[in-house]
């Protein structure tokens, strides 16, 4: 198997911007991107997409209750169970995933999100060295976790 | 225009429905929300909608093979596929299975607004 390329791993920094403009008009602070380890360290609701075909892995985003809530709020979204805040933070995970197809073509099949709570053995899900993007937006820090290959 | 919004987050349904009811959309009216293909096919079986918003990746049954199905029936929709999926062969599989727009999530309330209205006017 291939692994991704510095141009593929920038689809996934775009993709993160462009989702947070789209839907709140304001672009997140990338504060780092790095190759990870099993020292990485979750937030409360997690995404997480499966890749198939011509690709396997999965890309994770997790996101802290209070950034979630202030996205549901600027989208007008007055509901903000748990039930939402987890859907929320599984549709930004189908967003980033879906958007990488225009690089990757439609060899890339993905999953619908699994959505999960609590930070608590999130990492043991994906592979032990995941290409790992830290990102701030109104004062949350937030991650996405980016573990694909090439067949 | 009798509208079906199909999309298996709740938030994505509700957020157009919002648009819809807020955004003077006046001659569209909802006639239901489903969570996947089948449900879709259900409620369009009972409603015969003018217009969809149909979400692509679903769980039990997706959104081209109730493309498919929808494009089947009597007097078909008019289809706004809006997905995430935004590679140009999905689209170009959407469009030849008869579905009218495309819309890319994420999308803004303005361009959601728009693409309806595109897809609403008479063919």
């Amino acid at each position: 198997m291939a692994t991704l390329t510095e141009d593929d791993l920038q689809l996934f920094v775009d993709a993160v911007k462009h989702y947070l403009k789209a839907t709140s008009k304001q672009e997140p602070e990338i504060t780092s991107a790095f190759l990870g380890d099993s020292s990485v360290i979750a937030h409360e609701f997690n995404g997480i997409v499966s890749f198939m075909g011509g690709y396997s892995g999965q890309i994770l985003v997790s996101m802290p209750e209070g950034m979630l809530r202030e996205l549901l709020v600027l989208q007008h979204e007055h509901d903000l169970s748990e039930t939402n805040l987890l859907d929320a933070v599984g549709e930004v995970a189908n967003t980033l995933a879906g958007n990488a197809r225009k690089v990757f073509g439609p060899d890339l099949e993905i999953s619908v999100p699994t959505r999960l709570r609590g930070a608590q053995g999130i990492t043991a899900r994906v592979r032990p060295r995941p290409y790992v993007i830290t990102f701030r937006w109104h004062r949350h820090p937030a991650l996405v976790c980016v573990d694909l290959e090439r067949r | 225009m009798r509208l079906l919004i199909v999309d298996d987050s709740n938030l994505i349904r509700t957020r157009i429905a919002r648009v819809v009811e807020s955004t003077g959309l006046e001659e569209i009216f909802i006639v239901g929300l489903a969570r996947d293909g089948r449900e879709a096919l259900q409620i369009a079986r009972e409603t015969r909608p003018d217009v969809v918003t149909m979400d692509l990746t679903m769980p039990e049954m997706d959104g081209v093979a109730t493309i498919r199905e929808l494009m089947r029936m009597p007097h078909p929709p008019s289809i706004l596929v809006v997905s995430a999926l935004n590679d140009k062969s999905t689209a170009i599989t959407a469009l030849r299975l008869g579905a009218r727009g495309f819309l890319n999530k994420p999308f803004t309330d303005d361009e959601l607004g728009l693409a309806l209205l595109d897809v609403c006017k008479p063919l």
